[in-house]
Parts: C-alpha cells; sequence; structure tokens
C-alpha cells in the first residue's frame, strides 16, 4: 500500500495539491468541499425535518425541485473530496475514521434515493399522513449525515500519518 | 482610539473569558464544537438555502409561507453557530481579531443581517400570502440572491481562516502578536 500512496503522492497533482500556494488550490478545494456540505447535508435534513412533520404544508411531491441542486453539490464534493484524497492519500486512507465517513455518505445517500422513490414520487402522500417507515427513513437519514459531518472534521484530528515519505 | 487599540482592547477582553476554557482546550472540545459548527452551517444553508432558491424560482408550487416553517431550524443552526463560534473566539482571539478572512466573515455576516432585516421589514408581508404558483416579486428574488451569495462567502471565508492565520510578531509567542508590534511602546 505504501508503494501506491508513494506512487499517489509524487504525480503533480498530488504535489500541487500540497504545496502550490495559490489561494484557489487547496484552500479554495476545501472551501467548494464545505459549500457542496451545506447543500447536499442541509437540503437532505431539510426534506428529513418536512417528512418528520415540520412546515406540513408543504407538499412533498414538490420537494424533488431541490434535487438537482443536492446532487449537484453532491457532485462537486465527489471531486473536490477525491482531489483533497489525491492531496493526501496516506492521511485519509491509513485513518478508519475516513472509511466511517465513506460508510455514513453511502448510507445516506442509499437513504435519499428510496426517500425520492417511496415519498417524493407517490402522488398519494403530497399533502397526506406520512407512514412511519417514511419517518424512520428520515430520522436515519438525519443521523447519517449528522455523522459524515463529524466524521469528516475529526479526519484532522485522528490521523496518524500525514504523507508516506 | 486607533483600530490597533480597538484591536487590542478586544484581545485582552476576550482573553479575559474563561469560562469555555476547560472544554476548548480539552482533547476533543474544540473538534466537537468544529463538529457542530458544520452541523449549523447545513441546518442554516439546507433550510434558508432552500428558501432562497424558492424566492428565485424554484419548486414555485410550494406556498412560501408553508416553507417558512423550516426557518426555525435554520434560525436554531445560526445560533448553534454563533454559540460555537464565541467560544472559538474568546479561546484563540489573536486568531481571529488579526486574520482578514475573519473580517471578511463578519463584514459578509453584518450584510446578511440587513439582508434579512430588509427582507422581514420590506418583503415579508408581500411574499408570505402568495400561494402555491406563484411567482416572488423582483425584490424578493434579489434578496434571496444575496442570502445565497452571501452565506457562501461566509462559508469561503470561515474555511479560508486557517491559511490566513496572523503572523507572530516578537519573540513573545501567543502575546506578541500583532497588536504589540502596531502599538506605539
Amino acid at each position: 500500500m505504501d508503494q501506491f500512496f508513494l506512487w499517489l503522492e509524487a504525480t503533480a497533482l498530488s504535489t500541487w495539491m500540497r504545496e502550490s500556494v495559490s489561494v484557489f488550490a487547496f484552500p479554495m478545494i476545501l472551501s467548494y468541499h464545505t459549500i457542496g456540505m451545506g447543500f447536499v447535508a442541509g437540503l437532505s435534513a431539510a426534506m428529513d425535518l418536512r417528512i418528520l412533520g415540520v412546515g406540513r404544508r408543504v407538499p412533498l411531491l414538490e420537494l424533488k425541485r431541490f434535487l438537482p441542486v443536492l446532487w449537484f453539490a453532491f457532485w462537486l464534493n465527489a471531486v473536490s473530496g477525491v482531489l483533497l484524497l489525491i492531496g493526501y492519500p496516506t492521511k485519509a486512507l491509513t485513518n478508519p475514521v475516513f472509511y466511517l465517513k465513506l460508510t455514513f455518505i453511502a448510507f445516506a445517500i442509499v437513504l435519499l434515493r428510496r426517500i425520492t422513490k417511496s415519498i417524493f414520487q407517490s402522488p398519494d402522500l403530497d399533502l397526506g399522513e406520512i407512514p412511519a417507515r417514511g419517518k424512520w427513513l428520515a430520522a436515519a437519514s438525519l443521523f447519517c449525515w449528522v455523522g459524515t459531518i463529524f466524521a469528516g472534521r475529526l479526519l484532522a484530528y485522528t490521523y496518524t500519518r500525514l504523507t508516506a515519505s | 482610539m486607533t483600530i490597533y487599540e480597538i484591536q487590542h482592547w478586544l484581545l485582552t477582553t476576550l482573553r479575559s473569558v474563561h469560562i469555555v476554557e476547560p472544554i476548548m482546550t480539552s482533547r476533543w472540545g474544540w473538534p466537537i464544537c468544529e463538529s457542530l459548527h458544520f452541523v449549523g452551517l447545513s441546518l442554516l444553508i439546507g433550510t434558508v438555502g432552500m428558501f432562497d432558491l424558492r424566492l428565485l424560482g424554484v419548486a414555485k408550487r410550494i406556498p412560501i409561507s408553508a416553507l417558512h416553517r423550516l426557518i426555525p431550524w435554520g434560525i436554531g443552526g445560526y445560533f448553534i453557530n454563533i454559540i460555537t463560534g464565541s467560544m472559538f473566539l474568546v479561546t484563540a482571539p489573536d486568531q481571529y481579531l488579526y486574520n482578514s478572512s475573519f473580517h471578511l466573515k463578519m463584514l459578509f455576516m453584518a450584510i446578511a443581517g440587513l439582508n434579512v432585516v430588509t427582507f422581514y421589514s420590506a418583503m415579508f408581508r408581500k411574499v408570505n400570502v402568495l400561494g402555491a404558483g406563484a411567482d416572488a416579486p423582483w425584490g424578493a428574488k434579489w434578496i434571496g440572491g444575496a442570502s445565497l451569495f452571501l452565506w457562501t462567502g461566509i462559508i469561503i471565508f470561515g474555511r479560508l481562516l486557517t491559511f490566513y492565520r496572523p503572523f507572530v510578531c516578537g519573540d513573545e509567542g501567543q502575546t506578541g502578536l500583532l497588536a504589540t508590534c502596531l502599538l506605539p511602546k
């Protein structure tokens, strides 16, 4: 594994991520990642809150109009996240908390897709009573996003190796 | 009073607050507060940002008054961040008071505050009566767009804080910051 880290860290892109003094390198990519987090976790949480009973007059079917913004933010974070990973592969991949974060994200996305399919696309739910199963999906989604944020933030405090070299 | 004297006064005043020190200097205190700060950020962007997008014309079938019911959760996020943010500030005031990124963040927050006041004093009654399918007036669209722009800027300046930490001035370490250099001896 160290061979792979050494190779990746020697690539031009990885070196640029770590060593560039430009504010548009690491600092701005980290900022994009945070903006994307706000929209992905935030919009998803707002939808979860609606499912759990906040703002009952918001028609559920219409909430799907925000999904393109949410998915755009998700891909922004996938790309910025991969760039951050390319910059410091050893730091992330040798830290168990990083895998915990990825697990939370995977669950959150599965939950979001299930919520989209079973709630935002069923015409009989729009303003009606949401079944308990839907509320469980929303609560689990909130939990996973909070978990993702905590795991992500704690990466800066739990790594044991910065680079392979 | 010069700006340096004001900064120095703020520094000493904030530094005299010791109430959160045991939490912030513990092993996980600061990291947990940072995590909560990000959760608060997401609540704010998720609910207020969603509302701004509705003003701009996304999901028009949602009545604005209905979507406004989510705003208290954004305000909750805002207060989580005011509390955790103040905890960072009183623990390491020098990291912030002499940081240009922090100055810009505070400037943007002040403008965002004015934007909120403008919205509730001039626009809220007009948009709150709009039903499903209604377009928000241009004034409300501008306020919504400004809100998205300002909060995005606030996130960016918040993140850039780390990269614009002030330099240490002289040999006095933590106490020998810019203020010491700038103030006449």
